[in-house]
């Protein structure tokens, strides 16, 4: 699918008359522009993020009673507003916050969730119901009916395994282990060794060297630039890359990426600090780098994590849990704070109970931004009209 | 990996043996393997094919008389049968419980290569398959008589236009440059001489036979020894140089263990192929047994026979079209009756290449999502292979349920890499993660996304 292709396709999906106008159409026939196009980038928290050490309800006194050693003291918490507020490591969540750039989902989860890390990823990997077993992701699915032929660069998993989410029918995405590798292309590879043993070696250099669609991305990095300054760390560096391929006009539809080390069963509150802080700083470069490009509105950032935490604490960490915020950063939003406040009196077997089902914010997403009729895909959830 | 699985694949073309060597033991299998019974009836696709001389002359007298577009739509049949032969073959390594004879044919195949493109008589190439079939564990020396005298060879390398004043050299260089002696060990005028001995010696009924009026009977010399030899004489010479056997025995060496085999086992095990007189059973036997013993895993680079039929097998994949794998085999470079020329496919890092490797992780997904491979083949040059793209397979996948996801994993990497590392292993803990639930339906497809993973690894490439 080319960029071409795809906006006649969008274009149809509409009952069969076109109803895009004239300016979009000239985009489909133009190679090189970047306006107009949109993308959705994921952030997938590994190990189950804590919601209420995120995004806080400083105001509540259960809070604190139900979370003695963990709890963020209410005179830490920044950007305070109608009883919640950010952990201090999210700064500049604070300042997109400010800016109108960023919507908070507050409980989002779903009904009879699973606390398996394994089940629950799957869950929202797949946009299964609890009991429903499916072996194709939610994206790849979208991308399966959106892409004509087989196209590999439809989707861009920065990861070191290929993930459920966007495994269609037809392999439209590619996982890129570590894009570095795109800039020192296999002939300055020669010399190192990556093995003792000699064939092994050889097959690994192959395989350094094949990614199918690896044209494309050369292309689309040759054509970029970063001007910012990304922090070192894995997160920063995906990012980093995924901008780069956005502005070099890679014409993905889904970026996708994760973060692991949020299963704080233990000494959470210097791990999740940490954590958040990579989190913060990456996001707020890529935030950044976008908006200076103009790109931002093209572009949908989405934060999730398999599900929450236990509100009572274990000690100096806390077990699996359900409901938690989901951040939507970009892509033109609102930037409301859209559901209640998480309700510490009202539990299910001491977590919260989910108010937004994760499959709305995908509906929403993938009607919004991608002008895609999500039933086809399954998704049966309400659409969500505050985001956009 | 363990060592039975690694010598099933070694010694056939999957892991499917590998419970046998286990049970059987090394050395039982081996015996088992050697005199387990193999095909000896013609195959059915050969039923309106011409078999012998006379009815090759009589079928294109007739049809260059008639009508010349009958010569292409036999062209084209034959070609068709061609591809089936290819299938019936592949059906062989797939099936036989003890593969070791059609691993042998295999390599011969690939010893003494003859291609159907310049042959164009699929029962003589037939012939030459089943002569390599008798003598897979048989003699070298008695092979290569043989073979040298198949319809099928003297074609392939020209001889039927070595005439007794007009010599050819090409049948003559091969059989001491590529079948037996190797370069470096004759000189020209052996090539010359040989050629002389071998003229005339051209299509017969059955087999090639020397006509009277086309051979040269000029006294030769021919490896220091002179006198009027004809093809069976030059034979005996040959394999009384003292450089016979070692060409061979790095060449089987390379087709079952090493790519790189050092000089010294070449030696070794061909000193010891000349003491059994060019037997080959108890040459095979010895090598099998003395580096089994051996930590020698991760040693060659796996054919593309080898890295479908055990995909296959490990998927328990039944009822692909074997048309599809053929045709895979060729994209793969590994086309059946037809090396791209009389060496043979060199093996080793050249059957790796990018666009290969690629190729085969894109059979791998297809084939674990349970489709067929190769879905956009059914567009080139065979219009025999009808669009099998929207079949579905069956795909079940062996593996011992457990509670433990380390021990899912260990069970799968035991009997597909030939090692692993602490990358890997946090790699697949993060696709079957430990609070996995073994009774969830979807277990079973997380387990096949960890098998696909570890299929992909460079790793998977090497035995």
């Amino acid at each position: 699918m080319n960029r071409r292709n795809f906006l006649t396709l969008t274009g149809t999906f509409t009952g069969g008359t076109l109803l895009l106008p004239d300016f979009l159409h000239a985009f489909g026939t133009r190679s090189n522009l970047v306006i107009g196009e949109q993308c959705l980038v994921f952030i997938q928290l590994n190990g189950g993020n804590d919601g209420l050490n995120t995004f806080i309800p400083y105001d509540n006194p259960q809070y604190y009673e139900l979370r003695s050693k963990i709890a963020i003291s209410k005179e830490a918490v920044i950007s305070k507003n109608k009883g919640m507020g950010f952990h201090p490591a999210l700064k500049n969540f604070a300042t997109m916050q400010q800016n109108g750039d960023l919507t908070i989902l507050q409980n989002v989860g779903y009904p009879n969730p699973n606390r398996s890390h394994f089940r629950s990823q799957e869950i929202w990997q797949t946009a299964s119901d609890t009991n429903q077993y499916l072996n194709e992701g939610w994206l790849g699915r979208y991308l399966d009916l959106q892409c004509k032929e087989h196209q590999p660069t439809a989707g861009i998993n920065l990861d070191n395994i290929d993930n459920l989410a966007l495994k269609g029918n037809e392999p439209n995405f590619i996982t890129v282990k570590d894009p570095n590798r795109f800039k020192i292309r296999n002939t300055n590879e020669e010399g190192i060794q990556l093995s003792d043993n000699p064939q092994l070696d050889f097959v690994r250099k192959i395989a350094n060297s094949v990614t199918e669609g690896s044209d494309d991305i050369q292309k689309a990095l040759a054509k970029s630039t970063t001007e910012t300054n990304y922090p070192k760390t894995n997160l920063g560096k995906n990012l980093e890359w995924i901008a780069r391929l956005i502005k070099g006009n890679l014409n993905s539809k889904v970026y996708y990426t994760s973060q692991n080390g949020y299963d704080t069963h233990d000494n959470q509150i210097t791990i999740h600090e940490r954590n958040l802080t990579e989190l913060n700083d990456a996001i707020y470069c890529f935030y950044s780098d976008l908006k200076k490009s103009q790109l931002l509105q093209n572009v949908t950032l989405v934060v999730f994590s398999e599900f929450g935490r236990r509100v009572k604490d274990n000690g100096n960490g806390t077990d699996h849990g359900t409901a938690a915020p989901m951040f939507i950063i970009g892509g033109n939003n609102k930037g409301k704070i859209i559901g209640n406040n998480p309700n510490l009196s009202d539990l299910d077997n001491g977590d919260l109970k989910h108010q937004i089902d994760f499959r709305s914010v995908y509906a929403t997403l993938l009607k919004t931004k991608m002008n895609f009729d999500y039933t086809k895909i399954g998704i049966l959830n309400p659409i969500l009209s505050d985001i956009f | 990996m363990n060592k039975s699985t690694l010598w099933s694949l070694r010694l056939g073309f999957s892991g499917k043996q590998s419970k046998t060597i286990e049970n059987l033991g090394l050395q039982k299998f081996l015996e088992k393997s050697y005199a387990a019974a193999y095909d000896k009836s013609i195959p059915e696709l050969l039923n309106n094919s011409p078999k012998s001389l006379t009815e090759l002359k009589s079928i294109r007298k007739k049809i260059k008389e008639t009508n010349p577009d009958e010569v292409k739509a036999l062209l084209k049949t034959e070609l068709k049968v061609s591809q089936e032969m290819k299938a019936w073959w592949l059906q062989k390594m797939i099936t036989d419980a003890f593969p070791l004879r059609e691993k042998m044919v295999c390599f011969w195949h690939n010893h003494f290569v003859c291609t159907y493109q310049k042959v164009k008589v699929n029962y003589w190439i037939y012939q030459h398959n089943q002569v390599l079939r008798e003598h897979a564990f048989g003699n070298f020396k008695t092979l290569t008589k043989e073979i040298i005298q198949t319809n099928a060879m003297v074609r392939y390398l020209d001889n039927v236009d070595n005439r007794r004043e007009a010599i050819n050299e090409n049948l003559s260089r091969e059989l001491l440059e590529l079948f037996t002696l190797g370069i470096g060990n004759y000189t020209e005028s052996d090539i010359k001489n040989g050629a002389k001995g071998l003229a005339g010696l051209n299509l017969g009924e059955e087999k090639a036979v020397y006509r009277r009026f086309l051979e040269n009977n000029d006294t030769i010399t021919y490896l220091g020894k002179t006198g009027n030899f004809k093809v069976e004489e030059m034979i005996d010479i040959i394999f009384e140089q003292k450089a016979i056997p070692y060409l061979l025995t790095r060449k089987i060496l390379k087709w079952f263990i090493y790519d790189n085999p050092s000089e010294e086992l070449v030696t070794y095990y061909g000193d010891y192929f000349r003491k059994v007189d060019f037997e080959i059973k108890p040459l095979l036997n010895k090598i099998f047994i003395e580096e089994f013993s051996k930590d020698n895993a991760g040693s060659k680079i796996k054919d593309p026979l080898v890295y479908i039929l055990q995909l296959m097998n490990e998927l328990h994949v039944e009822d692909l079209n074997p048309k599809l794998v053929v045709f895979f085999l060729k994209q793969q470079g590994m086309d059946l009756f037809n090396q791209p020329n009389v060496k043979g496919w060199n093996g080793g890092k050249e059957w790796l290449t990018s666009q290969i490797y690629l190729q085969r992780n894109n059979a791998a997904d297809l084939l674990c999502n349970g489709k067929t491979i190769g879905r956009r083949m059914q567009f080139s040059e065979n219009e025999n292979i009808t669009d099998f793209s929207k079949q579905l397979l069956k795909v079940n996948l062996n593996w011992t349920k457990s509670e433990n996801n380390k021990s899912i994993i260990a069970e799968l990497s035991d009997r597909l890499l030939f090692q692993t590392d602490d990358a890997m292993q946090k790699d697949w803990e993060n696709i079957l993660k430990y609070d996995f639930n073994p009774d969830d339906e979807s277990t079973k497809n997380a387990v096949l996304r960890l098998f696909n993973h570890m299929v992909k690894t460079p790793e998977f490439q090497i035995i």
